[in-house]
């Protein structure tokens, strides 16, 4: 189906560290669909980062299936799948998502360059920036930018190459709740502005209260979905 | 392919630890600096053996009669010399052809004698660089029993111009040869049979001295392109007129000095083989530490779907250009000692605190103590390839470690 960005289907997935055997994924289903800004939450160990891992194509289920724009991951070979990370997905991490020798816009610059694109990136890299009100941080390199700095420009690069599907794993876990808000605020702006779709893991109530949609993981499954009206989404906040 | 933003990468990797840049930087000029120091060096000392064992008293080619080398017997010796002499200078690759007779005699100024060496040879044919009286000025003090004796046998004699030597040898009969001789001069030959013993006198009065017509012991040759030596050997020796003869190339004369041409080469591929290993060590262990201390960093750009191999041309570009940079300073240091020495030579007696220079002859090569460097563009390219390969080699680990990182592991670290 079109709306639908991800289908994952009774997913397992086992770690095995020395004799013992972690069941991070128990049997999990969820579908991801076009505009969803998800909340992914659950206590530390639920499995929410194996189950991004899974989505981002970082990581193979041990069993189970799981659709990316309608393609089966499994199906895919290590190089199709950096392939698809690189020009389908966006990604934040927790922290440290930026090269250290590099300015904000040259961040945003290399990933366009890995993309493929051409002469154009400069432009693009500093449009992006722009576009997101980070046009001034462009030429400081991560450590002369604050914690909140870092992770808006990580946003910068990850939507950069107009990725139909975000995820992030904890984004604001190093922020503050002004920072954070901020960062969402962006997020949201993406998805309204930009038809972009969002999967974030968190433990954050604030990134909860803006999220569309709040999945609980338990023990590697789903234990409830529920769509809500965040109540952020009346707010007139927007990032301008 | 290197892109824009690898090569910013990469150079701003190597500021990014500056002390250790440096010290692989440092390791690797040095290095470079030792080896084109030592083949400026080797170079100036295998030119120099060169031009003494090919210069006057050896030449390129040699002619003799089959034993005359083993024996130095008086009567083993090349006839027509004339006629022979002209027929070898009619070969192309031939530039001076220089016959010459050797005869131990005992030669006296008074009652006392002692030793000495007739050397026969036609002036006009060994008055330039490489004959045995160097240029003209001498040449035309010797003919008609005038003589030139060795400088250094002068002086262990107490020999002046203008004074008679008595000369008392055997002919090639085998009956005694006696003589008077003017000395008209003193000869100061880089040949130190000449210097020491030499009794230089024309062809034509040693063959009147010794009994022996038209004849000589040897010729010596020497050739315009010292490449083509070896067809030169083949054509003269198989040219009718010096059948029976011996024809030889320098190498089969002084064999010693071949091999220690040789020795040279193979010491300065030593050189090179531990400025290597400088280098090897030096970008090694800067690709290393710096791959490990970035392994969360390249976890990240694997996971964003950077390629391994992107991650692997990144060091190897900042690899390349760390040997680059240090091949570059190394060379500059290197030409610096050259162009500081090259002009006014190197004398080692001075470096052990002795202000004058010596000069020794040993199985008539000429040692000393002074030398001038000699630097090819040759050993600037190949040190140029053998650090650039050496940059190549030392990212093979850095390289195995990248292809190895799952990126979500990487991350974690
Ligand atoms: N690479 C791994 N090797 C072994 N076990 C792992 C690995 N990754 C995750 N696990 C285990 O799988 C389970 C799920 O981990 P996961 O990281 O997905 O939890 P999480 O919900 O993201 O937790 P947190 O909120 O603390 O980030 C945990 O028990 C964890 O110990
Ligand atoms: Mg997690």
């Amino acid at each position: 189906m079109e709306n639908t960005l991800v289908e994952a289907t009774d997913v397992k997935k086992d770690f095995y560290t020395g004799k013992i055997t972690v069941n991070a994924l128990r049997g999990l289903d969820l579908n991801v669909h076009k505009g969803d800004f998800l909340s992914i939450v659950g206590p530390s160990g639920s499995g929410k980062t194996t189950l991004l891992n899974l989505i981002g194509a970082l990581d193979v289920a041990t069993s189970g299936e799981v659709k990316v724009f309608g393609k089966d991951l499994s199906s895919l070979s290590r190089r199709k799948r950096a392939d698809l990370r690189l020009k389908s997905l966006g990604f934040v991490f927790q922290a440290y998502n930026l090269v250290p020798v590099l300015t904000a816009l040259e961040n945003v610059e290399f990933v366009l360059e890995l993309q493929g694109v051409g002469k154009e990136r400069r432009e693009r890299a500093q449009a992006v920036l722009e576009d997101l009100s980070l046009g001034e941080l462009g030429d400081r390199r991560p450590n002369e930018l604050s914690g909140g700095q870092q992770q808006r420009v990580a946003v910068a690069r990850a939507v950069a190459s107009r990725p139909r599907l975000v995820l992030a794993d904890e984004p604001t876990a190093n922020l503050d709740s002004e920072n954070a808000k901020t960062l969402l605020e962006m997020m949201r702006y993406l998805r309204d502005e930009h038809d972009m779709t969002f999967v974030f893991s968190t433990h954050d109530p604030l990134v909860v209260s803006y999220a569309s949609r709040v999945v609980t993981l338990r023990d590697g499954r789903v234990v409830s979905d529920e769509q809500k009206n965040s109540i952020a989404e009346d707010d007139e906040a927007t990032v301008h | 392919m290197a892109t824009s933003s690898t090569l910013r990468i990469a150079w701003r990797n190597l500021g990014r630890n500056r002390r250790r840049t440096f010290l692989a930087l440092g390791a690797i000029a040095v290095g470079q600096l030792a080896f084109l120091a030592t083949a400026a060096l080797l170079h100036g000392y295998a030119e120099k053996y060169f031009d003494s064992a090919t210069g006057p008293l050896v030449g390129h080619i040699q002619v003799h009669a089959p034993e005359w080398r083993d024996d130095r017997s008086i009567d083993l010796t090349i006839q027509d010399i004339h006629h022979t002499a002209d027929e070898i200078r009619k070969d192309p690759n031939v530039a001076h052809v220089s016959p010459r007779i050797f005869a131990p005699v005992l030669a006296a100024l008074t009652e006392d004698g002692f030793m000495g060496m007739v050397v026969g040879i036609n002036p006009a044919l060994e008055s330039h660089k490489s004959g045995l009286l160097g240029d003209e000025t001498l040449s035309g003090k010797i003919g008609d029993r005038c003589i030139l004796v060795g400088r250094v046998f002068a002086q262990k004699y107490d020999m002046e111009p203008g004074m008679q030597l008595a000369v008392i040898g055997q002919d090639v009969d085998g009956s005694i040869a006696n003589d008077l001789f003017t000395i008209t001069d003193i000869l100061s030959s880089p040949v130190a049979v000449v210097n020491n013993l030499g009794i230089v006198m024309s062809l034509h009065d040693a063959q009147e001295l010794l009994l022996m017509s038209d004849q000589a012991h040897e010729i010596v040759i020497h050739v315009d392109d010292g490449d083509l030596l070896d067809e030169t050997v083949l054509r003269l020796s198989s040219s009718p007129l010096l059948a029976g003869m011996e024809v030889l190339p320098w190498q089969k004369i002084v064999p010693h000095i071949v091999s220690m041409i040789k020795f040279m080469d193979i010491y300065l591929f030593i050189i090179l083989f531990i400025v290597f290993l400088a280098a090897a060590a030096g970008i090694a262990n800067t690709m290393l530490m710096s791959t490990f201390e970035r392994t969360h960093e390249f976890g990240m750009l694997l996971s964003l779907g950077c390629g391994p191999g992107r991650l692997s041309r990144m060091i190897a570009v900042e690899a390349v250009i760390l040997g680059l940079l240090g091949v570059a300073i190394g060379t500059v240091l290197g030409l610096g000692f050259f162009l500081l020495t090259s002009e006014t030579g190197i004398n080692y007696a001075a470096l052990g605190g002795d202000k004058s220079t010596y000069e020794m002859a040993y199985k008539g090569l000429q040692i000393s103590s002074f030398v001038f460097p000699k630097l090819y563009v040759r050993d600037v390219v190949f040190a140029v390839c053998a650090v650039l390969l050496t940059s190549f080699i030392s990212v093979i680990w850095p390289t195995l470690h990248i292809a190895r990182l799952a990126p979500m592991e990487a991350m974690r670290s």
